[in-house]
């Protein structure tokens, strides 16, 4: 783990690296909690985050080949977090089909959501990558 | 004014809101005071007793929940501090003995406010945390009560360690200890109660799901969700609110909220992705 720790509007990048598994899940969106804690998030924005993050990592544990490793990157920035989560998978599928009620609940959650699905070389599996970024201050609609 | 005030504890009570139990317990609950003499006398197995018992557990619910709104603004929402107060009246009803001549209410309120004071220092906490961590918790707790009314939105880190006049760490280390604490032991305690008011004011969500495809797959979910939780989910993902806005409304904390959220959330998620 390197950079973003301490002090409001200090930028940086966290990456983490650990088993595809859930039993990683927890440590990741306290890693993504606690940055943006010490970005000065809004607390909406911080619980938002969490869960947009507990979210993702879920679903591309579940998409995950065997042993692949997820890897999570958090970029802090002014008044805003890039978090950037992969795998490696075996079967290539959209891991948020536009429309779905997952795509939905992240948009709500994260300013902006991108799914991109890279081929790997032998045409057989590739990577799965989930970016979000999360903006400090939430608006909601009233 | 907390704006707590008018929610859930209405529910299933018609009780006057301005309630004050020093001042009025010789006018409003002196019929109690037989009642609850009446109370004592009937031997345990009279079917009598028990409607009596809960005549007066509702005859004195607003002394509990004029002590409940008496720890509100301290991190726990008030519907909560309410279920805990009611418990400690209950409490109260059945080990009052008239005969030792003292007042119902130099009983009960000491009674209840014990109740209180249990559920913040056992009940909250679902591990050890240090007292000085919980005390920097409820601080921050209830500093992001008033500043979200202040602010009109949740407060930051740094908002909250200006209030309080503590550094912003100290801020960080006390989120990161409410991560620990856990009032909804309680709700899984007590059994939640739906809001049915907020039900009917979300409504079916028909419209709202015209976006989603796989509305189908939800929709049966959905259903089986306990009432609340459907609304707080359906507040969030299709009105739009903030958590702090969706506190506000359903009358429990942002923390809370945020709770419900995730548990609903990974239980949608679960059953969804094994039926396609």
């Amino acid at each position: 783990m390197a950079g973003a720790a301490g002090g409001v509007g200090q930028t940086g990048v966290t990456e983490v690296y650990t088993a595809a598994s859930a039993i990683a899940i927890p440590t990741i969106r306290t890693v993504a909690a606690d940055l943006a804690a010490r970005a000065d998030f809004d607390l909406d924005s911080i619980a938002d985050l969490r869960m947009a993050v507990d979210d993702t990592c879920t679903r591309l544990v579940r998409l995950a080949a065997c042993n692949a490793t997820l890897s999570c990157s958090f970029a802090v920035r002014v008044e805003r977090i890039e978090v950037t989560a992969e795998v490696d998978v075996n079967r290539m599928m959209d891991p948020l089909p536009r429309g779905s009620f997952s795509w939905w609940v992240l948009r709500c959650l994260a300013d902006e959501v991108t799914a991109l699905v890279l081929p790997g070389e032998a045409g057989q599996g590739g990577r799965v990558c989930i970016i979000l970024v999360k903006q400090a201050l939430s608006a909601g609609l009233l | 004014m907390h704006h707590l005030g008018q929610t859930g504890l209405e529910r299933g009570t018609a009780v006057s809101s301005s309630v004050s139990p020093t001042g009025t317990e010789h006018g409003d609950y002196a019929h109690l005071a037989a009642l609850q003499r009446r109370y004592a006398e009937l031997p345990a197995t009279d079917p009598e007793r028990q409607r009596v018992r809960e005549q007066l557990i509702s005859g004195y619910l607003p002394v509990a929940e004029h002590l409940a709104r008496r720890f509100a603004g301290r991190g726990e929402s008030l519907e909560d501090l309410a279920q805990v107060a009611t418990i400690g009246l209950i409490n109260a009803v059945d080990r009052f003995e008239p005969d030792r001549g003292a007042n119902f209410f130099s009983f009960a309120i000491p009674t209840i406010t014990g109740e209180l004071r249990r559920y913040f220092r056992d009940h909250g906490w679902s591990t050890k945390v240090p007292r000085r961590l919980k005390d920097l918790h409820l601080d921050i707790r209830s500093s992001q009560t008033q500043l979200s009314q202040q602010l009109g939105r949740a407060p930051r880190p740094s908002e909250i360690a200006d209030q309080l006049e503590i550094p912003m760490s100290e801020v960080i280390e006390g989120l990161q200890a409410g991560e620990a604490y856990r009032s909804s032991s309680l709700d899984e305690m007590l059994g939640e109660q739906a809001n049915t008011t907020l039900g009917e004011f979300v409504g079916d969500l028909d419209d709202e799901l015209a976006i989603i495809e796989d509305r189908e797959a939800l929709r049966p979910l959905l259903a089986q969700l306990p009432p609340r939780d459907r609304t707080i989910l359906a507040l969030r993902f299709f009105r739009q609110l903030t958590q702090t806005q969706i506190a506000e409304q359903v009358g429990i904390s942002q923390m809370h909220v945020s709770r419900v959220l995730s548990q609903t959330l990974g239980f949608l998620r679960e059953r969804m992705d094994t039926s396609d």
